[in-house]
């Protein structure tokens, strides 16, 4: 049986706000996700709503203001008729890749014709690890599942003393995740993806009676510090280890935000004469052991690779999450990546990481990064927690 | 009358001032002293608007912001609740002075110059409400001189008002008024500054300095002065001029690294000054050296380097010999360590004087010379010499005030030793002693101290706010006028009463730590309580409550490896704090200072609890190796049960497991009601003397209420899915390498007690149960070498050893 190609006609995403203090702190993530879900249909204006045959949505902590199967909530916040379903998927910090990987699973394999895979988090209403963790009692009985209580932190540690990464090695990366990142806003680079979003915040207003509600409109990434340095990065202490290496300043940051791509087959991109942007080229994920999860992309990219039939080489563009500068680079150094072809406009310790929105976040990054550059192959990955490790490629059109 | 039924009067009516008194202040001046009061403010539940310079920019408000959002970072902090801030409005003189008429005190402490000051007064006359006080916290401007600049109405509720730095913790407030201050505004305030603030009042007069800081400033150069003619460095005066002669640790030199020398210089210069015509004037100054410092900008604390220095780890002092500093010492001579051991007090100062040694030398001179100066000044600076010594001690931080001092050595023998000293010319000034000094033979009597002015005996102020002190600070010779009763002494406890109805248990053991005795002595005691009372206070006279378990005897247990007697000993001590639960009299504790360990637990028995802002409540056993055993885990799982409507007991038991395993002890009682060691209802009170009285006060109210004492009721437990979320933050801290593993140990015990041990989440367990739990981690930890050598080395250091 013979794939059917799986196309993105529209992807687009949010900006992304700092967590838990910064502008998109009252936004609830279900509102955030309608908003992409009606952005990318927007976008495509001869396709009728009606068609969409579901909605998968990435969410890590799904619960709160998230929870309630976000997915369908979103749908129908967007304004999509009764009769498209929704569901959420969580794989932690892959949850958004996994939706796009799903969602187009449905059109390889004949059943669904128009999806829309999306990604949304508010790191600022549902903190990590959600609001109630439970951990299992057994993870402390055997020793050999400890690793799953390990905070992400503290597996970058491992990661970085495992794979010989040094602090000056993680700091200089996340100075130039930064520099990259405000090249790109400087530049525009992010106009395409981003939709804005206006946020209201209602309060009571201190001359009266009545509630003020003050309208903002956000439409830049809030995570990017031009101001940052190499002496302020060396200055920050190691917060998961004592004498570690790993800082605040090198890790990803906490944020908000959500991301949407819309996948048609081929037959639907003609008979709509949609334009794709680009093409889905494979997705894989595998895992690893626990305590040292930030490594898990090593094992995935081969085999998204394979599936693709493609060589490292032939990436022009590698979306890579910098969970933290020190798995990032103990992950290049052993797939052997080119540092220029990773994350050219900056990575998460810039731009920040909406857990389970990120893989829709950057996969809308990489379809208009690749047309803007004319790139052909680029690749979206990211380490998972508990340890695992995806990849998903994508082909521009 | 007899005194108790005048104590039964005094205690039946006790003074209240109107509520409504001093509903809103403000301060004047957002510098450290100025915020640091406004803090103090908000402490006792006063807001406050806080005012400065208008700032250029955006926010006018900007520095009076920067110095509310500053005392967040202050050390030792100046809120007790640092989300008090928020009661402090900041606001500036160019266009808040609006908000001064809703103040009914305004306190002004801008920079110290006259002519700012008189400047402000005029602009802010019109914005004050009639009845507004004013009042200036100078330290050493004329208070009249201030006043003739205020409009006649407005004299009337002017004062000053002289806190001491950091206002929070120094307990003196000197009150000086003006030629014209209503004498009814003197005594509201002394009364709102007393019982609202929780200060020692002292009224000074209208004289240069006022008293503490006249004679403080006294003692400095005159130890400054001595020091250079005998030859001492630096580091030798202050192992010599600290807790050896009952001066704080930070002694001389240390302590004006902390002020600041460049403050320092300017107090010294401004004294000498205001003081042209005291005799003792030229010696108002310091030494070239330390203005050579000043000159560095090495200027103490504040910029890493002053008298002292660190390098590294090794401490360095200036040596003014040299130019520069060499390696701090702090020697005393092991002769002037004999003689200053001696216990008279008499034949201790005449040994300083009759020494050849030049350390020896240097400590009669400084305290003669001390003795000396506030003799000839105590008429025109003080109504009494209980005023400069109680000063002294609140201001200063000495043990014991210059007059005590002096007739604890024998009144007319040291005035003896300071005239021979005079006609030799050994004093600092051929200043005769005053007359007086020979008219009598003491200056504190059994309730009474020498006004030298009114050349009389005089007794303590009238004030109804006194009477709401049981026991205030006494200077020596006084003698308690409360009539105690004693019905029980163990010789660890005592049992006793000041009225019929309330009981009183202390512990009369040092530090009032708990050992065997003192635990059948609470059993003893509380049965005799419930014969002979209507409720029980558990008080301690001193400025600490209990430093916890005696070690000293858990160590000789441990020694013998009798592993038998200390669990005996765990379960009388899990038996002794029950019985204060389940007494069937109502039992209220009453605590400042430290309440460590087993002393937090007792209070945590208690049914109430009267705490003064300036307790230190902490477990901290894991200091030692071990968990709290005498239930204080069994009450940390109980209010966790009580605190959670909603059956989310994880939030409380983490607070309560990183209290107890990080061994945190509360910077304030407002702050252990938030660790969970105070409940919401107990009371604060901000005047530690006032805590007995407010204890018979709230356990008078629970015996008048019908008290019975609380039915065991099974305790809802968080089991084991609680004890697997605190493993999962143990195994990240361990990992991490931020604790030992003998702590994750402890903390792994500790999250037992606390959850309920490996029980389903919201099983219901008897109390017994949890005691039971608390017992097997105590004697498990107990039996590990690790928490052995942690106990040895808290003994023998007096720190805790992290292995």
């Amino acid at each position: 049986m013979s794939e059917n190609a799986v196309y993105i006609v529209s992807a687009l995403r949010t900006p992304v706000g700092k967590a838990p203090r910064g502008s998109l702190r009252h936004t609830r993530p279900d509102d955030l996700l309608a908003h992409v879900i009606r952005g990318v249909l927007d976008a495509c204006p001869t396709l009728d709503p009606a068609l969409v045959d579901d909605v998968v949505v990435g969410c890590a902590m799904p619960e709160g203001s998230q929870g309630l199967n976000v997915a369908r909530v979103g749908a129908l916040l967007a304004g999509l008729p009764d009769r498209v379903p929704g569901y959420t998927v969580n794989r932690f910090c892959a949850s958004g890749l996994q939706a796009v990987a799903l969602a187009a699973d449905r059109i390889r394999l004949g059943e669904s014709e128009v999806m829309i895979a999306a990604g949304t988090e508010s790191m600022s209403q549902v903190p990590m690890m959600g609001h109630r963790p439970q951990f299992n009692p057994s993870l402390f009985h055997d020793e050999g599942q400890v690793g799953i209580a390990y905070g992400m932190g503290l597996t970058a540690e491992k990661v970085a003393v495992r794979w010989g990464v040094s602090r000056e090695d993680q700091d200089a990366f996340a100075l130039q995740s930064h520099a990259r990142a405000v090249a790109a806003m400087d530049a525009g680079h992010f106009r395409q993806e981003i939709l804005p979003v206006t946020v209201r915040h209602a309060a009571p207003d201190p001359q009266g009676n009545c509630i003020a509600v003050q309208e903002r409109r956000v439409d830049t990434d809030e995570g990017p510090r031009p101001d940052t340095s190499a002496e302020a990065l060396a200055r920050l202490k190691p917060v998961f280890s004592a004498g570690g290496s790993v800082t605040p300043g090198n890790s990803s940051q906490m944020s908000d935000g959500a991301g949407a791509v819309l996948l048609v087959s081929e037959r639907q991109v003609k008979a709509l004469g949609l334009e794709p942007l680009s093409r889905f080229a494979g997705y894989a994920v595998a895992g690893v052991p626990a305590e040292i999860m930030g490594i898990g992309p090593v094992e995935a990219v081969p085999m998204a690779l394979r599936r693709a039939g493609l060589g490292v080489q032939d990436l022009d563009w590698i979306e890579l999450n910098e969970a933290f500068a020190a798995q990032s680079l103990a992950v290049m150094r052993e797939l052997d990546l080119d540092p220029a072809r990773v994350n050219p406009l900056g990575g998460a310790i810039a731009l920040g990481h909406p857990l389970g929105a990120t893989g829709a976040i950057r996969t809308a990054t990489l379809t208009h990064g690749l047309r803007r550059t004319g790139g052909r192959y680029g690749m979206v990955t990211m380490c998972v927690g508990t340890g695992m490790g995806a990849a998903g490629i994508f082909e521009r059109m | 009358m007899s005194s108790v039924m005048m104590h039964q009067a005094a205690l039946g009516a006790p003074f209240r001032p109107a509520p409504t008194f001093i509903r809103r202040a403000a301060v004047l001046g957002a510098g450290v002293m100025g915020a640091q009061i406004a803090a103090h403010l908000v402490n006792a539940g006063i807001p406050v608007v806080l005012f400065e310079l208008p700032a250029a920019g955006g926010d006018p408000n900007a520095h009076a912001r920067r110095a509310i959002q500053g005392l967040g970072k202050m050390q030792p902090a100046p809120l007790a609740d640092p989300a008090d801030g928020a009661h402090i409005r900041p606001a500036n003189y160019d266009n808040g002075l609006s908000a001064l008429s809703e103040c009914d005190f305004i306190i002004e402490a801008i920079a110290e110059r006259m002519d700012l000051k008189r400047e402000l007064y005029g602009r802010i006359i019109p914005f004050l409400s009639e009845d507004a006080l004013l009042a200036s916290n100078t330290s050493g401007l004329s208070i009249n001189a201030l006043a003739d600049v205020l409009p006649k109405s407005l004299r009337r509720r002017f004062c000053g008002v002289h806190f001491f730095n950091p206002p929070r913790y120094m307990h003196l407030v000197e009150l000086i008024p003006g030629r014209e201050t209503d004498p009814e505004v003197l005594d509201a305030l002394e009364t709102f500054l007393v019982g609202g603030l929780g200060k020692g009042v002292i009224r000074a007069r209208d004289t240069p300095n006022f008293i503490a800081n006249r004679i403080g400033v006294f003692s400095l150069v005159a130890t400054i002065h001595h020091a250079e003619a005998m030859g001492l460095g630096a580091d030798v005066v202050d192992a010599l001029t600290g807790p050896a002669i009952g001066r704080p640790k930070s002694a001389t030199f240390r302590t004006a690294d902390v002020v600041g020398l460049d403050t320092l210089a300017h107090v010294v210069e401004g004294s000498a000054r205001l003081l042209r015509t005291d005799p003792w004037q030229p010696f108002l100054r310091l030494p070239e050296w330390v203005g050579g410092l000043i000159g560095q900008r090495a200027l103490g604390q504040k910029t890493g380097a002053g008298v002292y220095r660190r390098q590294g780890k090794l401490l360095q002092v200036f040596d003014p010999s040299r130019g520069g500093y060499r390696e701090a010492r702090q020697v005393m001579d092991e002769a002037v360590r004999e003689i200053l051991s001696l216990k008279d007090p008499g034949e201790r100062l005449d040994a300083l004087r009759s020494s050849e040694h030049p350390q020896a030398r240097f400590l009669w001179s400084i305290q003669r010379d001390v003795f000396h100066y506030a003799a000839c000044w105590l008429a025109e600076i003080a109504d009494s010499a209980r005023d400069v010594d109680l000063a002294m001690r609140w201001g200063f931080g000495w043990t014991s005030g210059p007059f005590e001092t002096w007739q604890a050595a024998g009144w007319e023998r040291v005035a003896g030793w300071i005239r021979e000293d005079i006609q030799a010319g050994r004093s600092l000034t051929d200043t005769p002693l005053p007359a007086w000094v020979d008219a009598v033979t003491e200056v504190h009597r059994s309730e009474t101290s020498w006004d030298a002015r009114g050349e009389d005996f005089v007794t303590r102020s009238p004030l109804p706010v006194y009477r709401r002190q049981l026991f205030p600070d006494r200077v020596l010779g006084e003698i308690p006028s409360r009539a105690r009763y004693v019905t029980l002494d163990t010789g660890a406890v005592r049992l006793w009463h000041l009225q019929e109805d309330v009981g009183i248990l202390s512990f009369l053991t040092p530090q009032h730590a708990v050992g065997a005795a003192v635990l059948e002595g609470v059993l003893q005691a509380v049965t005799e309580a419930e014969q002979r009372y209507q409720s029980l206070v558990l008080w301690h006279p001193g400025e600490l409550f209990c430093v916890g378990a005696d070690l000293k005897q858990v160590l000789a247990a441990l020694e013998r490896k009798d592993y038998g007697s200390l669990e005996d000993m765990l379960a009388r001590f899990q038996e002794a704090t029950l019985r204060l639960r389940h007494a069937s009299i109502p039992v209220v504790g009453a605590v400042r200072g430290l309440a460590l360990g087993g002393g937090c637990e007792f209070l945590m028995h208690c049914d109430h609890v009267v705490a003064a802002m300036e307790s230190y409540i902490g477990l901290v056993e894991a200091g030692v190796g071990l968990i709290p055993g005498g239930g204080g885990c069994k009450e940390l799982a109980r209010r966790a049960a009580q605190s959670s409507p909603d059956g989310d007991l994880f939030p409380f038991i983490r607070s309560a497991f990183e209290t107890v395993a990080l061994a945190k002890v509360s910077r304030s009682a407002r702050e252990a009601r938030q660790m969970g060691l105070l409940r919401p209802s107990d009371t604060v009170v901000l005047n530690p003397h006032e805590l007995l009285h407010v204890a018979h006060v709230q356990a008078r109210a629970l015996a008048e209420s019908g008290y019975r004492p609380p039915l065991p009721v099974p305790v809802p437990v968080i089991g084991k899915a609680g004890l697997a979320n605190l493993q999962a933050q143990l195994v990240n801290m361990h990992e991490g390498g931020f604790i030992s593993s003998h702590d994750l140990a402890i903390a792994r015990h500790a999250a037992a007690a606390l959850c309920g041990g490996e029980v389903e989440s919201g099983s219901s367990v008897s109390e017994e149960w949890l005691l039971q739990l608390e017992r097997t981690s105590f004697m498990a930890l107990l039996r590990t070498d690790q928490t052995q050598q942690r106990i040895a080395h808290m003994l023998k250091t007096g720190k805790p050893l992290r292995n």
